[in-house]
C-alpha cells in the first residue's frame, strides 16, 4: 500500500523530469532532466526492494547509476567541445 | 514493510518529486540544475536507507556500494553540466565570473610553465 503510493509519487517526478526534457530549451536541460528522470527511477526501483525484501534488483540499481554517470559526462563533454546548444 | 522504513521510503518519493517540481518551475539553467543535482541523491539516499533495514546485511551492504557510487557520480556530472551551460551560454547576466578569472589565471602559469598538458 506504502509502496504503491511511493512508487506512484516517483513516477510522478519522473513525468515531471519528461516534461522538462521535452520542454528543456537548451540540450543541458534536457540532460539534466534525463538524469533526474533515472534517479526516480532508480528510487522505484529501490521501493520495489524495500518492499519484497528481493536483493536481486540491487545490481539493477549499480548498472542504472554507472550509466547515468557516464552518459552525463559524455554529453556534456559532447556540449563543451562542440558548443552546439 | 516496517514503519520506520515506511516513513524513509515516503520522505525519499516526496523529495525526489520536490526536486523535480524545482526542475520544472526555475527560471535559470542554473536553478534548474541545483534543483536536480543536490535534491535527486538526497531522495535515492532515503528509499536506500529504508530498503536496507528490510533486506538484512548483505543486501543493506549492496545497498551502501550503489548509494556511494550515486554520491560520488551525480555531483560529479552535475559539476561538468555547470561547467557546459557556462560555456556554452553567454554569461552577462552575471556581477562577477570567477571561473572566468580562475582559467585566465591557469591559462597564464602554463604559459609561464612552458605549456602543460591540456585539461
Amino acid at each position: 500500500m506504502i509502496a504503491d503510493v511511493a512508487i506512484g509519487i516517483f513516477l510522478l517526478a519522473g513525468l515531471l523530469a519528461g516534461i522538462r526534457l521535452v520542454r528543456g530549451p537548451d540540450l543541458v536541460d534536457r540532460v539534466i532532466s534525463l538524469d533526474a528522470a533515472l534517479v526516480a527511477l532508480m528510487g522505484a526501483i529501490g521501493i520495489r526492494v524495500a518492499d519484497t525484501g528481493d536483493t536481486l534488483y540491487i545490481g539493477i540499481l549499480v548498472v542504472i547509476a554507472i550509466v547515468a554517470f557516464t552518459a552525463t559526462v559524455v554529453l556534456s563533454r559532447f556540449i563543451e567541445t562542440t558548443g552546439r546548444r | 514493510m516496517n514503519p520506520v522504513s515506511a516513513v524513509l521510503v515516503l520522505l525519499g518519493a516526496v523529495v525526489a518529486l520536490l526536486a523535480s517540481i524545482g526542475l520544472l518551475t526555475f527560471r535559470t539553467p542554473y536553478a534548474r540544475f541545483h534543483a536536480a543535482g543536490k535534491a535527486s541523491p538526497i531522495a535515492f539516499l532515503f528509499v536506500a536507507l529504508g530498503a536496507a533495514l528490510e533486506v538484512g546485511w548483505v543486501g543493506a551492504a549492496e545497498l551502501a556500494i550503489v548509494a556511494t557510487a550515486l554520491l560520488l557520480t551525480l555531483p560529479a556530472s552535475t559539476h561538468l553540466l555547470f561547467r557546459a551551460t557556462h560555456r556554452t551560454t553567454s554569461s552577462s547576466h552575471m556581477s562577477r565570473d570567477d571561473l572566468e578569472v580562475a582559467e585566465a589565471e591557469l591559462a597564464e602559469r602554463e604559459r609561464a610553465d612552458g605549456g602543460g598538458t591540456e585539461g
